[in-house]
């Protein structure tokens, strides 16, 4: 009875806890300094443990399972991890669905390049800095670049920033991220202002700057094909105590913000990277012709299917039915033949009315048109 | 009368004997493939047929008629039952079902290898009666032994080669034998089964439309020639009638026979011959000088009436206009324009002198003779068998593949020939007893007939010994007569050598010889299809060029994208777009299309010349057609337009997917240690583009002689990450030393402070 208790108590348990997260650090200090970041994530039910990023008995993974389902680096300087830890372990974590998050600054690592080159972006060379001339803080040291970053400037998906008009501006000090507007997997979650540039402040402006305005990336988030997830900050600063809890002043004649966006912008990001945000999964998939319950071999044309989906989604720790009008089911023969929205209930009835009588092999393909959740799609073979 | 008897059965043993020793010549030369190699279906187009033979065998024929193949022309799908001749199947399933009654025990496989070479013996005995219409049982026993050997016809009828022609050659002969007996009898019963023969020839080869077309024309001739007899209108009539409604039963055929241009002119006949009929019955009634106006000017009114209703309905829409295959018959430069995909088919290109000879031997030089023959002694069967010797050699020039309808005819002509020519010189002694006969109508008497076979087949010493001098110097007949046994026994020397060394490879399994003459067997492609069913996922898609999707479909039961029923132009070209595209515009086309395996055919290591870069220009062609912004043929060329696959070959042709698939790893491979790494056998060549990588696609498979090359297409998922390529990097950093070692396993951080003991932090003051 009481070894059954114990698995019970476990299973529960382990259910329970938002995931073990490693948390890498340059040095203890850093520790203190984000106190209030690292306070909320553990108030959030994730389990933080903490090590220096050089620390020798670093390990991901213990006899092929992985110790951790989170890994925040907070460590920018660091220029080879400890132990077993290196860029392919860390993207072989990504590859098996663990989540990232990472901060650089200026002084931004080789190790850490090379990891936000394997996500699809880059960091600007050592020493560069976002540079603002008109929208920095008051504090500034004089060579503006702890900058102030207009709300209007996260991306428009709530799921991952938090609704935007409630957020306040945001402080940011560090260096800009280069990311191909291209890709349709990264995701720019914070950009610069049209007025910003990323170069390295002691020096005079002799090449084009890697990164000019809004091209500049702040945040950038990658969401790969396996759905794991990933967020770089170019900013160590901004998930500091002293950034979470500072007013804002955008220059001299600046209106005074009592309090900066970047605390409720920080716990917004790090919710979504580690997936208690925007996660979908399919429930079932049932298909048939109307008024039978089986699907047949093959479906012929002008005959009514029944196409049925059951969508969840993960929300305050638990799987809840999804509710959109947003979901859209085609039936591909190298281009799309029919392609539909789906009605609430979940419910497509969908009257394939093929005007020309040839037979053909249809894939069909779910597609979910919200803003960055789950990548889902099911592919099920049926022959029209 | 007992005298008759014994003459008429002697020479019924005769003919027996010969047709039976014809039919087991022609089988026998046939299995030289089955010996050599094993029991197998051949090629490419006998997979098919051999799998929806099976496919039959196994569901049953309702299901076959209405089966719909999901595995083949992915995501398309053909409807099988309605794009097919199923002829072939329902013959060896018949056969099938016949044996297993007896419980004969008989695999499916075994008989449909061997349908072509029984086959072979029936069109010798129809090629055999079809002569004696036209001429006599000599020339008839000739005629059957020829096309029981000639090379022409064993091309395409060797053990294992399971396709249409092989049925198709003795419909078609038997078919012309009716035809003729019906002209001859003008009996309602012949042109019925001709009709029934039209019908099984309709349901098993395309080339039916020679028939329905030569048919008519013959009729139209003989009644240009004021050969018009009620005989010509009862059998024709009969036939097209009948013919018609019979074919239209094929699914596949269906309503062509009323719609399209090609089956036009024997309707316009049958018109005409209404016409004609109505004439001559008219004739009857009026005075000569009325029906001679009325003759031109009902001629001239039912020709423009017909011509105008065949333009008007082929304008209206009502009959299809000619097709493209149709219109390479006339134009030989036309496929070549127009359907890259119909020339590049190595059996469509016009034939050359040299394979005239090569299948046809001796009887290329006697058939005008026979041919001569028939014109000098002209009546209603040999105007026929004139127009079939014209049109068939016509089509055999146009064509490599059309030989196959010449030969038929070449070796009845000949066969004429040979019998007229042993008469003039063996006939001497007969001469002498009866004294009766004539070269010219010799065919009419029956009684003759046994000269010829005895003439044929009978040692000729005892003639020889028996000098007469009949105009012609006994010893000229003795010195033509052995000229004339030597030629004949030179030819079947040929079509033996021909047929082992030429016809009968399975192409499925090669042999090679060594310097020693022992026999090496490359058995790659069923190592490689075999591999496929054994390591693939069931519902697997396997891109390959068009060539080989029977096979992949027959042999590993796998998903293809085109396979040799060429139907879909745009599908192929889709696929000769993925071939000749970079591999990451490849990749875009083979996702869309849900490949899993790429497969190429690479004769590069053992100097297998039909591989996929000789094919390659094709490709590049069709699917030019089809995507002309994308691909350019002319890029695939270098600037002195040459196709090379050398260093000086083009970038495009360096780069693109075909290229990659088949010299992935092979620059790497030195073959012997005379000539340099990566160097190409076929082609001569060291390759040009020999250290790359594949980024979308990893080798799969590889087979024993690198002739057949299996690429899994990564799946989208494999690119998790969109990484970024050092090359393509901004902001490139240089590459880190790691300071860990085995023992030493802390890592690096960049200005960390350091704690050095013993030491005391001087405070500032």
């Amino acid at each position: 009875m009481i070894p059954l208790i114990f698995l019970i108590s476990f299973i529960f348990s382990s259910a329970y806890a938002l995931g073990n997260t490693l948390v890498l650090l340059d040095n203890q200090v850093i520790k203190e300094t984000h106190s209030i970041f690292f306070k909320s994530l553990q108030d959030r039910g994730y389990q933080l443990t903490y090590k220096i990023a050089d620390d020798s008995s670093l390990h991901l993974s213990k006899y092929g399972e992985y110790l951790y389902d989170n890994l925040i680096i907070f460590a920018p300087s660091v220029e080879e991890f400890g132990g077993s830890l290196n860029v392919d372990s860390i993207t072989q974590f990504i590859d098996e669905g663990g989540n990232v998050l990472v901060a650089g600054s200026s002084v931004t690592g080789d190790v850490l390049r090379e990891l936000a080159s394997e996500c699809g972006f880059e960091v600007d060379e050592e020493g560069a800095y976002v540079i603002d001339h008109l929208n920095y803080d008051i504090s500034d040291n004089g060579q503006h670049t702890k900058i102030v970053v207009p709300s209007d400037n996260l991306i428009e998906a709530p799921i991952i920033v938090g609704e935007k008009n409630e957020i306040a501006s945001l402080l940011y000090h560090g260096t800009g991220i280069l990311a191909d507007p291209e890709n349709p997997l990264v995701l720019p979650l914070l950009t610069a202002d049209s007025t910003a540039y990323s170069y390295i402040p002691e020096q005079p402006i002799k090449e084009y700057p890697h990164a000019v305005g809004k091209n500049t990336v702040l945040i950038a988030g990658l969401q790969a094909r396996n759905n794991a997830r990933v967020v770089f900050s170019g900013s160590l600063d901004f998930f500091s105590d002293d950034y979470f809890t500072s007013a804002v002043q955008k220059g001299e004649n600046g209106v005074k913000v009592p309090l900066s966006g970047n605390k409720k912008v920080s716990l917004s990001i790090a919710d979504w990277v580690f997936k208690q945000q925007g996660q979908l999964r399919v429930r079932s998939v049932k298909h048939h012709k109307e008024g039978e319950k089986v699907p047949p071999q093959a479906y012929t044309i002008m005959e009514q299917i029944v196409y049925t989906i059951e969508v969840d989604i993960w929300e305050s720790r638990e799987w809840k039915p999804f509710n959109t009008d947003d979901i859209q089911l085609e039936f591909v023969r190298i281009d799309p033949f029919v392609r539909t929205t789906l009605t609430r209930k979940f419910l497509a009835n969908t009257k394939l009315d093929l005007k020309s009588q040839t037979f053909m092999v249809f894939i069909n393909l779910m597609l979910i048109m919200t803003g960055w959740a789950t990548h889902i799609y099911t592919v099920a073979r049926k022959c029209l | 009368m007992l005298k008759i008897n014994t003459k008429t059965g002697l020479s019924s043993l005769i003919i027996f004997t010969v047709l039976l020793l014809a039919w087991v010549a022609g089988f026998s030369s046939r299995l030289f493939a089955v010996i050599r190699f094993e029991s197998i279906i051949h090629e490419f187009d006998p997979w098919f047929n051999y799998r929806a033979t099976a496919y039959m065998v196994e569901n049953g024929f309702y299901k076959f008629l209405n089966w719909f193949d999901e595995r083949a022309w992915y995501p398309l799908g053909r409807i099988v039952g309605g794009t097919v001749y199923p002829g072939l199947m329902i013959t060896s399933g018949s056969i099938h079902y016949i044996l297993h009654l007896l419980n004969i025990d008989i695999h499916i496989r075994d008989i449909c290898v061997f349908l072509a070479p029984v086959f072979s013996g029936l069109t010798a005995i129809s090629t055999y009666l079809l002569t004696k219409e036209l001429w006599s049982a000599g020339a008839g026993l000739f005629a059957a032994c020829f096309i029981a050997i000639v090379p022409g016809y064993i091309s395409r009828s060797v053990a294992g080669s399971y396709d249409n022609e092989g049925i198709a050659i003795f419909a078609l002969q038997f078919t012309y034998f009716l035809w003729l007996k019906s002209v001859k009898t003008g009996s309602i019963f012949w042109a019925c089964m001709t009709a029934l023969s039209y019908f099984y020839m309709v349901s098993a080869w395309g080339g039916y439309v020679f028939i329905i077309n030569l048919i008519p024309l013959h009729v139209f001739v003989l009644l240009l020639m004021g050969r018009y007899s009620n005989r010509l209108f009862t059998s024709y009539t009969t036939f097209y009638i009948l013919g018609l409604l019979l074919s239209m039963q094929i699914p596949f055929v269906g309503f062509q026979p009323i719609r399209t241009s090609e089956h036009m002119a024997a309707s316009g006949v049958f018109a005409l011959i209404i016409a004609v009929a109505a004439l001559k019955y008219l004739q009857t009634m009026l005075s000569k000088s009325e029906f001679k106006s009325l003759f031109i000017v009902g001629a001239l009114v039912a020709a423009a009436v017909v011509f105008l209703a065949v333009v008007v309905l082929t304008y209206a829409g009502y009959i299809a206009p000619w097709s493209g295959r149709f219109y390479s018959l006339w134009d030989t430069g036309y496929a070549k324009i127009h359907i890259p995909i119909i020339a590049s088919v190595s059996e469509h290109q016009p034939t050359t002198w040299f394979s005239f000879f090569f299948d046809l031997h001796v009887l290329v030089t006697t058939f005008p003779a026979g041919l001569w023959y028939c014109i000098k002694n002209i009546n209603d069967e040999r105007v026929f068998v004139v127009l079939y010797a014209l049109s068939a050699v016509y089509f055999a020039g146009v064509m490599v593949r059309l030989m196959l309808t010449l030969t038929p005819v070449v070796c009845m002509l000949s066969g004429v020939a040979f019998s007229v020519l042993l008469d003039l010189f063996l006939r001497e002694e007969d001469t002498h007893r009866s004294g009766d006969s004539d070269v010219d109508d010799e065919q009419t008497t029956s009684s003759n007939r046994r000269l010829y076979d005895k003439a044929g087949r009978v040692p000729k010493m005892k003639h020889e010994q028996v000098r007469e001098s009949d105009g012609i110097g006994a010893n000229i007949r003795s010195i033509i007569i052995v000229v004339m046994l030597l030629l004949l026994m030179l030819f079947a020397v040929h079509c033996t050598w021909v047929t082992s060394n030429a016809y009968s490879s399975p192409s499925i399994v090669l042999a090679s010889y060594g310097n020693d003459g022992s026999r090496q067997i490359l058995d790659d492609f069923r190592e490689a299809y075999y591999w496929l069913s054994q390591n693939t996922d069931d519902n697997a898609r396997v891109m390959s060029w068009w060539d080989y999707g029977y096979q992949i479909a027959g042999m590993a039961n796998r998903t293809t994208l085109v396979d040799n029923n060429t139907w879909n132009n745009s599908h192929i070209a889709l696929v000769g777009k993925a071939m000749s595209s970079n591999e990451s515009a490849a990749y875009d086309i083979m996702t869309s299309l849900d490949v899993d395996y790429v497969l190429v055919i690479f004769g590069g290591v053992i100097g297998y010349s039909g591989d996929d870069i000789n094919k390659f220009l094709w490709m590049v062609r069709i699917a030019e057609g089809e995507h002309p912004k994308d691909i350019r043929e002319g890029d695939y060329f270098t600037e002195h337009g040459e196709f090379r696959v050398d260093s000086e070959g083009s970038p495009t042709l360096l780069n693109c997917l075909m290229y990659k698939l088949s010299y992935y790893r092979f620059g790497e491979l030195k073959l012997d240690y005379r000539s340099p790494s990566g160097f190409d056998r076929t082609r001569g060549a060291v390759i040009g583009n020999k250290d790359f990588t594949l980024t979308y696609l990893e080798e799969a498979y590889t087979t024993e002689h690198w002739l057949v090359r299996i690429y899994r297409v990564k799946k989208p998922h494999e690119f998790n990450r969109p990484r970024i390529p050092f090359s393509n990097r901004v902001v490139k950093s240089q590459s880190f030393i790691s300071k860990k070692n085995t023992k030493r396993k802390k890592g690096t951080i960049k200005n960390k402070p350091v704690i050095v003991k013993g030491k005391k932090l001087l405070k500032q003051a």
